[in-house]
């Protein structure tokens, strides 16, 4: 559907895209319309395909069908040398830098001009212009290691500069920003559209879409629900369009009260793979017998809120206490002895061992006692026979003898994963996301692995980015944003509106 | 999209019937490629093959001779198999070797005359292993503590061993050299009391040894918590991590481990058929062809054993080989070749090979999140 | 004459190093694509016999060379190919390599009815200038006194250092062996590059190989390159991967052999250093040059590239 009111030729244009992987659908009939000068907000949550429909913008996907103009004109990209050929460029959230060679290097680095001998006098004076011209400073004889996370992402945009791109698409770049540097990029992307220039910029961040953008576009489930014109939209529609429906809210059984306080976190601070401070003073504690949620979109601390309230990294201030015990620096077998339980988000790569077997996965934790071991000897009747018992009682299907466990599906993974943990019978169980990618038995299941943990007892912190799946098991709701707890509710009083609006930046008048 | 006319993705399970399938498929490759070269040297591969055969298998001798020359194989292979198993890349089989045949020749000369044998040899085999996992340790503590990557560590330390070996003979007077070698600087001979008995030819018990500890080590690492702990660091270190599982000292321990089996079987060698530390009969290229065999065996420490004999016959018939005018290389050249092949194979047991269907993509269980929304 | 020993020394040196200077830029241009070829020894020794057999048989130098390249990017290319497109362990496939090279040398040194063993080359690398200024003192003898390889490798060297460090093609190299997937990003195809820079690696190895044969050590016979490969893979480390501090470091461990007979005229105490000793020194060099380098800060500007053993798996579409 062509704007009828807009008679200028579009810079790009998406009508009708489908794309999906391995059958689940991740951009479905898509229409897309991005202006000459101007910056354009892409809004939706995790999961809603933000990413895929930027990816096939920037050459990386073929999507399944649909079609894309360029200047009015049909265009397809095989790759991104296409793409970038044709003026669409991308700066990802993992950068494509070289981390060894120098920024000049990465931006000559397969450059299709330039000639055969490098001349690195020309390209430094160059670099430095184009900085200097965009706001964009960096140092042309610095290696990319040298850089902090910010110079490097000025580098990337440099890159695709240098190779005159029209279409800049950014993939929540401030998400490895400071605010200062923030917006020291929103001038850098005001004056590229002043140029003529048209930037996509991805991002879940109200505040930010309002400063920035001319127009947004919002999708949610693979969908656009919308596009609008920034000076237009209030961030509570916004929301709205982000989250979508009204949330269905949970009608299980209450239960019993919950109890006295098993996890008790004061003033946590917790550092992210870079060195910076990812969790910034979270207070909270969860109570025997409660499923508390913690809900934001991905990439605002929860990572490292886990890792620090189970040993994996510890935190570089403020206290876990677990079930009376101060485990803030124990390790992590001193936190799984003194009873927590971890269902991390990644399955294979963290949870399990993928090339064990289904009954060795299910003792991981358990292998150094009694039936497991005696006496540094393992007892191999006991990972038959509890093997056994417990992929009978947990429903895992596929498993064989002698099958390494990542041959089972998604859904029997998480159900292996998930038996392990409560096996253990843990004080404290946390779990990250754990019914995502899952079929509808499979989440069914582990849900309700969940609730009886709940039922027996445990206290269980659930941080997910998946509102259904919160309402459905937490009886209390946190809200994560940037490290900090920005907002805390019962279950009863969550709505999408208020959720969306929390988990976009925007604060609440009154303190939770 | 690009259409390719195959399609190679990772095989999920492999029957045993591939596994078993590769090695001997290698073996026979291996020979195929040997027999080409003889053609075009004018020989006749038949008669070669057969003549290696009889001379590996032949007669009762040489079967002895085969089965001493498998002793060290068996370990220096186990001692490849632990490490690789755990994804350290120990090459220093040689020097390891070497320095465990050092140590353990050292202790013999100094325990001397007087020591009975049920304490000397014991102690002399043990010096070995412990000499082995000294040189293993030069690798393993900057692996474990610096990050210094292995590879290139433990195959320098080899050239190293050699040359002190060299040296401690040839290259001085230094207790292992014989005082009385007038025309000729050779080892001293280790007493009595340190030497392995033989009971069959020149067969000794030091095989029975050799396949004591090659189930030992199979139970390690397959029947203990240790071992246990081991696969599960060498699967994924991130799981093993989030275990509770120290996967820095468990590193440590399979290198030096893997340095003690090959440090075993020098000492057993020294202290068996070559009687002294003697550079011409130790420095054979058996902690290299220990890898041959880890690799064929596909780090099975009980497949090893059998590997190893094989390997020991291929090896005892260069010498046959003189005797019909070809030149005793082939040995050497089979040896590469299978090796070749054996890891090439691999790719064959991880991967499988198919035709693009029509339908659209299946989804390879994974349970991973498969879209990167 | 006092000093004449040190001319002596270095001449040797100059020539013992060439081969290494060959073996050792190879690899080092073959470990900037990311890829560990253990297999330089054995693709030395097929050059070596390769180049051996070409001149005893059509008394050329050049056709041996020709041979002895062709030779060692043959075996290379079997590396590539489990490398790069298999993708199987690195490590294990280059130590196959030259056993099975080490092994075929031997063999084809030994066989047929007139074997090469025993036998010398008809035509050798003769020093390429005579009279004049070959007798001026220290310069002559080593700036003028050598044969055509030892300036080919120093043409070798500034060709691969120019190249690498400043040509575009140079700059795509050094990205592949740092960060594939950054270079595929970038447009360059990594398994291309991969294949090309291991054949340049064993091309070179070839002639290191052919230098033994047709002038180090003319008379065939089994095993004329000693250890020369295992030091060539020591001298990358020990030359930072930068190609003309494989000059010095091939000029100065080249010499390890040779140096005992100087030491001898020497007499004592240094005649009593034990050629094994000496024989030791690049390899502990190389152990603590490893360790050193590796670790660290220093590791960014002096270490291997990054990606060095590390199969490649290009992104599905």
């Amino acid at each position: 559907m062509v704007d009828a009111a807009n008679t200028e030729t579009l810079a790009v244009e998406l009508r009708n895209i489908d794309k999906s992987f391995y059958g689940v659908l991740a951009n479905a009939d898509v229409d897309f319309q991005l202006r000459h000068g101007e910056v354009h907000a892409l809004l939706g949550e995790n999961g809603a395909g933000k990413s895929t429909l930027c990816s096939i913008l920037a050459g990386l996907y073929r999507p399944d069908s649909g079609e894309m103009f360029m200047d009015g004109e049909a265009a397809a990209f095989k790759s991104p040398k296409d793409a970038l050929a044709a003026g669409v460029g991308m700066v990802y959230q993992h950068f494509r830098l070289v981390a060894n060679l120098t920024v000049a290097e990465n931006l000559a680095l397969g450059h299709p001009d330039l000639g055969i001998r490098l001349d690195e006098s020309r390209l430094q004076k160059e670099a430095t212009e184009l900085g200097e011209r965009y706001g964009l400073g960096v140092d042309p004889s610095a290696r990319i290691w040298q850089l902090s996370v910010g110079e490097q992402q000025r580098v990337e945009i440099l890159k695709l500069l240098y190779r005159n791109a029209k279409v800049l698409i950014l993939d929540e770049p401030t998400a490895v920003l400071t605010p200062q540097e923030a917006q020291a990029l929103f001038k850098t992307m005001r004056q590229m559209a002043e140029e003529g220039r048209s930037v996509i910029f991805v991002s879940h961040k109200l505040h930010e879409v309002k400063q920035v953008s001319d127009r947004v576009t919002v999708l949610r489930g693979g969908r656009t629900v919308g596009g609008v014109d920034t000076a237009d939209a209030e961030p509570r529609d916004l929301a709205r369009m982000m989250v979508g429906r009204d949330l269905e809210l949970p009608t299980r059984d209450p239960g019993a009260p919950p109890g006295e306080p098993v996890l008790s976190v004061t003033d946590l601070r917790v550092q992210s793979d870079r060195g910076l401070e990812a969790v910034r003073g979270m207070a909270f504690e969860v109570r025997a017998g409660e499923v508390v949620g913690i809900s934001g979109v991905s990439g605002n601390g929860q990572r490292e809120l886990a890792y620090g309230l189970v040993g994996l990294r510890t935190p570089t201030a403020g206290s876990v206490i677990l079930g009376g015990n101060d485990v803030t620096s124990a390790s992590v077998l001193q936190h799984i002895k003194q009873g927590i339980g971890y269902v991390p988000q990644s399955r294979l790569g963290m949870g399990l061992a993928p090339g064990l077997t289904t009954e060795e996965n299910l003792a991981l934790k358990a292998f150094r006692d009694p039936p497991y071991s005696k006496a540094g000897r393992l007892v191999q009747s006991a990972f038959r026979d509890e093997g056994a018992r417990e992929i009978e009682e947990y429903d895992i299907r596929g498993v064989r003898p002698g099958l390494p466990i990542r041959l089972l599906s998604g859904g029997n993974l998480q159900k292996a994963l998930v038996a392990r943990e409560v096996e253990l019978k843990p004080i404290v169980l946390i779990a990250r996301s754990p019914t995502r990618g899952l079929d509808v038995g499979a989440t069914e299941a582990v849900r309700n692995l969940i609730l009886a943990e709940r039922a027996r007892g445990a206290g269980v912190l659930l941080i997910s980015e998946d509102l259904d799946e919160l309402l459905a098991l937490s009886d209390r709701l946190l809200v994560i944003y940037e490290g900090e707890i920005v907002g805390r509710m019962p279950v009863e009083d969550a709505s999408a509106e208020r959720l969306g609006l929390l988990m976009a930046g925007q604060r609440e008048e009154a303190p939770a | 999209m690009s259409t390719r006319r195959f399609i190679v993705e990772p095989r999920g399970l492999a029957s045993p019937w591939l596994k078993l399938l590769v090695p001997i498929g290698s073996v026979f490759a291996a020979l195929v490629v040997g027999a080409i070269f003889l053609a075009l040297t004018g020989e006749n591969p038949f008669s070669v093959y057969k003549e290696m055969a009889e001379a590996g298998f032949g007669t009762t001798r040489s079967v002895a001779e085969t089965l001493l020359t498998a002793t060290p194989l068996i370990l220096t292979g186990v001692a490849a198999a632990i490490a690789f198993k755990m994804l350290v890349w120990n090459i220093g089989g040689e020097g390891q070797f070497l320095i465990g045949a050092v140590f353990a020749s050292g202790v013999a000369i100094w325990l001397g005359d007087g020591a009975p044998a049920y304490v000397a040899l014991p102690v002399v085999i043990v010096a070995g292993g412990i000499g082995g996992a000294f040189w293993a340790s030069v690798s393993a503590v900057p692996r474990v503590y610096l990050g210094t990557n292995e590879i290139i560590t433990t195959l320098m330390l080899n050239f190293i061993a050699i040359n002190f070996t060299n040296y401690l003979i040839f290259g001085s007077t230094s207790p292992w050299r014989d005082p009385e070698g007038a025309t000729f600087p050779q080892g001293r001979p280790i007493p009595d009391g340190s030497r392995i008995p033989e009971f069959f030819e020149r067969l000794d018990y030091g095989i029975f040894i050799a396949i004591a500890l090659a189930v030992l080590a199979w139970y390690l690492l397959g029947k203990t918590r240790w071992g246990f702990q081991v696969r599960i660091a060498g699967d994924s270190a991130d799981t093993a991590r989030y275990a509770g599982i120290g996967v820095s000292n468990k590193i440590l321990g399979v290198f030096l481990l893997s340095g003690a089996y090959a440090g075993f079987a020098g000492g057993l060698f020294v202290a068996g058929p070559v009687g002294a530390l003697d550079p011409r009969s130790l420095i054979l290229g058996l902690g290299f062809t220990g890898i041959i065999v880890a690799a064929l065996a596909r780090l099975n420490p009980l497949a090893i054993i059998p590997v190893a004999v094989l390997m020991a016959a291929l090896l005892n018939s260069g010498p046959s080989l003189q005797s019909i005018g070809v030149p005793t290389a082939t040995v050497t050249m089979l040896q590469g070749a299978i090796l070749l092949f054996a890891v090439a194979g691999e790719f064959l047991i991880q991967n499988r090979i198919r035709r693009p269907d029509k339908s659209p993509n299946t989804a390879p269980s994974s349970g991973e999140e498969a879209s990167p929304a | 004459m006092n000093e004449s020993w040190v001319v002596e020394l270095a001449f040797a040196a100059m020539v013992l190093g060439t081969p290494l200077i060959f073996a050792t830029i190879g690899e080092i241009m073959t470990e900037r694509s990311g890829i560990l070829n253990l297999g330089v020894q054995g693709m030395m020794l097929v050059g070596a016999v390769s180049a051996f057999w070409a001149t005893y048989n059509t008394e050329n130098l050049l056709l041996g060379l020709v041979a002895g390249i062709l030779a060692g990017a043959a075996l290379s290319v079997i590396h590539a190919f489990t490398s790069v497109t298999l993708r199987v362990n690195q490590i294990v496939s280059g130590l196959a390599l030259t056993i099975f090279g080490t092994g075929l040398a031997s063999f084809l040194g030994q066989a047929g009815s007139d074997p090469l063993v025993g036998n010398p080359a008809p035509v050798v690398f003769e020093p390429l200038f005579s009279g004049g200024i070959t007798e001026w003192p220290i310069v002559g003898p080593l700036l003028f006194g050598h044969d055509l390889m030892v300036y080919v490798a120093w043409v070798v060297a500034g060709f691969a250092s120019y190249y690498l460090f400043h040509t575009k093609m140079g700059l795509s190299l050094r990205a592949v062996g740092e960060d594939p997937a950054s270079a595929e990003a970038a447009g360059i195809n990594v398994s291309a590059v991969r294949y090309a820079y291991v054949m340049v690696g064993g091309a070179l190895a070839g002639v290191g190989g052919a230098y033994y044969s047709l002038k180090i050590v003319p008379t065939w016979q089994d095993g004329p390159i000693g250890e020369a490969g295992w030091i060539a893979i020591a001298l990358v480390i020990l030359a930072s991967w930068r190609p003309w501090r494989a000059v010095f470091a091939a000029y100065l461990f080249g010499a390890a052999g040779r140096v005992q007979f100087t030491l001898q005229t020497l007499g004592e105490p240094w005649s009593n250093i034990p050629s094994t000793i000496l024989a030791m020194t690049p390899f502990v060099f190389a152990i603590i040059a490893m360790i050193v380098l590796t670790s660290g800060k220093r590791a960014r500007f002096l270490g291997a590239p990054a990606a060095l053993g590390i199969p490649y798996f290009r992104e599905e579409r």
